[in-house]
C-alpha cells in the first residue's frame, strides 16, 4: 500500500476515496467551500468516514477540519450541505422521503448560492427583484404567490405560467 | 438593428482576497521562482500554488460562469530597468496545444507595467498598460502579446506566469 502524505496526493486521494465509496454505495459527505461573503464558490463531496469522530458519530466539525487540510481552505468557510434536500424537503433517489426530518440547511448548496448563517438554508439566486424569501420552503416566492396551476386544457395546449416583473403578476403564455 | 458578439478580448484584473492566516506567501513563490532559476528546475507543486489556483478558478467560474483548465505555470525574474521582448504564449504551429487564457500574478513586484497588444478591427496593433501589483493578477487572452518593464532600478520584479484553457460551465 502506498501512504499518500503531501497535499496533493490527500487531493488524489480524496477523489480516490470519493469513487472508491461511490462503487460500494456508500455514504459520502458534500461540503460548500464559500467565501468570507458566504457565497458559494465550490461544493466538494468527501468520504463519510472523513468526518467521523472519536466516537464514531458524524460530526460536522470533523469533515470541516478535514476539508481545512486537505484543501487549504479554513474550517468556518465549510458548511456540510445534503445532496437530497431542495425547497426544505427530502428527497430519496428523487422521491420524497418518508422520513423529512433528514431535510438539512434548505437547499443543496451549489455555486453562487448564498450561506444564510441566521437562518441556516443555502438560497440560490433570487430569481427577481420583487420576490421574497419564505424560510419554510427554504424557497423565493412571488409577491403574486405561487404560480396558479395550470387547467388541463391549458397543459394539453402547451400553456404556462410565467412570471411578469413589471406588471407583478402570473401571465398565461399560449403558444 | 441586431448586435451580435462573434469574439471579444477581455482582460480581468484584480486581487486575490484571501482569509485571514490563509494569505498567499508569496515569499514562497519567490523562492521557488528564484530556485527554478539557478538550478533550472522545473517549477514545483506547492500548497501556495494550489491555493492560488483554486482562488482563480473558483472566482472566475462564480463571477464569468467560464471555467478555466489550468495547464502550466513557471516564474519569471526581471532585472531593474528590464524590458521583455513580446512574449506570446500561444505556439503558431500548435494551435491546439496551446492556451486559451494567460494569467500574470505579481510575486513580487515593485513599478512593473504589463503592456498587452491587441487588434481593434482595422486599427493594428495598440496596445494597454496595466501595471502589476503584489498579490494582484492580469487574465488576457493567450493569442495577445505582451511585454513585461521592471520601470524601477533597485530591485527584481518576480512574476508567476499560469496558463488555462477555458470553457463554459
Amino acid at each position: 500500500m502506498v501512504i499518500l502524505n503531501n497535499t496533493r496526493n490527500k487531493r488524489f486521494n480524496l477523489t480516490i476515496n470519493s469513487l472508491i465509496n461511490i462503487n460500494e454505495g456508500k455514504q459520502m459527505a458534500h461540503f460548500a467551500k464559500i467565501n468570507e461573503e458566504n457565497i458559494v464558490l465550490t461544493v466538494v463531496v468527501i468520504a463519510d468516514s472523513d468526518t467521523v469522530n472519536p466516537a464514531q458519530n458524524e460530526d460536522e466539525s470533523v469533515g470541516q477540519i478535514y476539508c481545512e487540510n486537505v484543501l487549504n481552505w479554513p474550517r468556518h468557510l465549510w458548511i456540510q450541505t445534503s445532496y437530497n434536500t431542495k425547497a426544505n424537503k427530502h428527497y430519496t433517489n428523487n422521491v420524497l422521503s418518508e422520513d423529512q426530518s433528514k431535510a438539512f440547511r434548505g437547499n443543496n448548496a451549489s455555486i453562487g448560492n448564498t450561506w444564510d448563517v441566521e437562518n441556516e438554508i443555502f438560497w440560490p439566486q433570487r430569481p427577481y427583484t420583487s420576490w421574497v424569501k419564505d424560510v419554510s420552503t427554504a424557497s423565493w416566492v412571488s409577491p403574486a404567490g405561487v404560480k396558479p396551476d395550470l387547467t388541463a386544457e391549458q397543459a394539453a395546449a402547451f400553456s404556462y405560467y410565467a412570471w411578469n416583473e413589471s406588471g407583478q403578476s402570473w401571465d398565461l403564455i399560449t403558444s | 438593428m441586431e448586435k451580435k458578439i462573434l469574439t471579444e478580448q477581455s482582460l480581468y484584473i484584480g486581487d486575490v482576497s484571501m482569509p485571514k492566516n490563509f494569505e498567499i506567501n508569496r515569499k514562497e513563490l519567490a523562492h521557488y521562482i528564484l530556485h527554478c532559476k539557478l538550478t533550472g528546475e522545473k517549477y514545483p507543486h506547492s500548497r501556495t500554488q494550489d491555493m492560488l489556483k483554486a482562488y482563480i478558478s473558483e472566482n472566475f467560474n462564480l463571477k464569468y460562469k467560464q471555467k478555466l483548465i489550468y495547464k502550466e505555470t513557471w516564474g519569471d525574474i526581471y532585472k531593474p530597468l528590464q524590458i521583455t521582448p513580446p512574449i506570446s504564449n500561444v505556439d503558431p504551429v500548435d494551435l491546439r496545444h496551446s492556451p486559451d487564457y494567460t494569467m500574470l500574478y505579481g510575486v513580487e513586484v515593485e513599478d512593473c507595467i504589463v503592456r498587452i497588444y491587441y487588434d481593434d478591427n482595422r486599427r493594428k496593433g495598440r496596445s494597454w498598460d496595466i501595471p502589476l501589483e503584489n498579490n494582484k493578477f492580469i487574465i488576457f487572452p493567450s493569442s495577445n502579446t505582451y511585454y513585461i518593464t521592471n520601470n524601477q532600478k533597485d530591485s527584481l520584479n518576480f512574476v508567476q506566469t499560469t496558463t488555462y484553457d477555458h470553457t463554459g460551465r
